[in-house]
């Protein structure tokens, strides 16, 4: 089953980086200052902090099985058959997740960029390279990531020098209106999308990383990286649209991207800005799409995940065509069912196979196979 | 109906694609998943095509989740 397949660590860096910016750049800021207001940014601040920690536990998992990847790690601590269903959950959220992320950057396309086209032909359009990416394998989508985040990152030094000058600090005043408690409950949100839902990583982090120590150390600061890019961004779209406009906004950050005028000369940038959220969404549906078909490989006992992506392509379209009737629906899915789902998979799961791992970790130690395979 | 030919023959293209590579190596399991698959896509893919209602994964979680979520909404009350 094993592909040789390995990637380095600044790769992976990289992976980590743009999977914790993915959706979070589109629409944290949004949901963030709607329960936080001008408070939004500590939030982000507070939330990337405990984000460290989850990914923290994530890395105490991997370092038990250097070699295996989520799936094998379950069914070796909770035995094959309970190992193989919860699996299968892991399995079902990562493809579901996939598929809402394609609606994601078909509404986004559609309702900003492409409003004649059809989303069925736009989310067509982004499902055939994500298939493609999948197919070539982990070695070429981590290459790719390399380039591109250059071009991510010099746009977004673009983004944050060019709106500068429109900052407004009196509209992030008074700080810290919001209390401990409202702080603690909306960074809830925020942790689940940057940090909590990075458990799909798993499947390639201790497997299919050269060397595992300084893996480890890219893990957290990909996780850092991404949560800086985040509190940057919900702190200019405060400052700059103010609280309330940026909760009643749905893509903050564009319309951040839209209120640039430097001299009357630069302006209405958007539609280049738009790249930095295509390539951030393409890299974690990318991610979450080859979690859920090696997953399924690996449940199954495959020898090769590919025969199996053009066909789950088909169904990742279907689905992200159906998930979410409407925005209004998404939204308040997000902030209700989203959240548990997410923590009971990604963290709830985790915590349990460490306990399970504790208590059973004579038994485990004994058989031959879990050292190594 | 001009969608379901379209569909059927996207789906006849990557038969031919994938099929041959997977008989060349005896693959049998990997085959047989991916029938299924592919079966479960094209079916999916029609119904939505014909704009038939097709039921919705997120439901089952909203139904799944429903007494943890109402616990917590009135906790933190």
């Amino acid at each position: 089953m094993m592909q040789n397949v390995k990637i380095n660590s600044y790769q992976f860096l990289i992976l980590v980086t743009l999977f914790s910016i993915g959706t979070s750049i589109l629409i944290v800021p949004s949901v963030l200052a709607t329960a936080a207001k001008q408070d939004a940014w500590i939030v982000a601040i507070f939330g990337t902090g405990i984000g460290l920690l989850v990914i923290w536990l994530f890395c105490t998992l991997a370092q038990w099985f250097p070699h295996l990847t989520f799936i094998q790690v379950t069914e070796k601590i909770l035995g094959k058959w309970v190992g193989k269903a919860v699996s299968l959950l892991f399995v079902f959220m990562s493809f579901i997740y996939a598929s809402s992320l394609l609606f994601y950057s078909g509404t986004f396309l559609n309702t900003h960029l492409m409003p004649n086209t059809p989303m069925v032909a736009l989310n067509i359009l982004m499902a055939i390279i994500i298939v493609m990416g999948v197919r070539l394998g982990l070695e070429t989508i981590a290459r790719s990531a390399e380039i591109l985040i250059l071009f991510f990152f010099v746009l977004f030094l673009f983004l944050v020098l060019f709106i500068s000058p429109e900052v407004k600090f009196e509209n992030v005043q008074p700080v810290y209106e919001a209390g401990t408690r409202t702080i603690v409950q909306s960074s809830l949100s925020f942790i689940e999308v940057t940090s909590v839902n990075a458990i799909v990583l798993l499947m390639i982090f201790p497997a299919f990383i050269n060397k595992f120590k300084q893996a480890k150390k890219s893990f957290l600061i990909g996780n850092l990286i991404g949560g800086i890019v985040i509190i940057i961004l919900t702190f200019l779209s405060v400052s700059v649209l103010g609280a309330d406009n940026t909760a009643a906004e749905f893509y903050p950050s564009y319309e951040l991207a839209k209120r640039i005028n430097l001299g009357d000369f630069i302006q209405r940038i958007e539609a280049l800005m738009a790249a930095l959220w295509i390539i951030a969404l393409y890299f974690k549906t990318t991610l979450y799409f080859y979690a859920s078909v090696l997953g399924i490989a690996q449940i199954l006992n495959l020898k090769d995940y590919r025969p199996l992506t053009i066909p789950l392509g088909m169904i990742v379209v279907v689905l992200s065509l159906v998930i979410y009737p409407n925005v209004v629906y998404q939204q308040n899915w997000n902030a209700t069912t989203g959240i548990f789902f997410s923590y009971s998979i990604g963290l709830f799961l985790p915590l349990l196979l460490v306990v399970v791992y504790a208590i059973r970790k004579k038994q485990l130690k004994k058989s031959p196979e879990s050292s190594s395979v | 109906m001009l969608k379901s030919m379209g569909i059927l023959l996207i789906a006849t293209a990557i038969l031919l694609i994938e099929v041959p590579p997977l008989l060349e190596k005896k693959y049998k399991k990997e085959l047989l998943v991916f029938s299924i698959l592919l079966v479960i896509g094209v079916g999916l893919s029609i119904a939505q095509g014909l704009g038939k209602t097709i039921p919705n994964p997120m439901d089952l979680l909203t139904y799944m989740f429903k007494p943890l979520n109402d616990v917590i909404a009135h906790l933190s009350k």
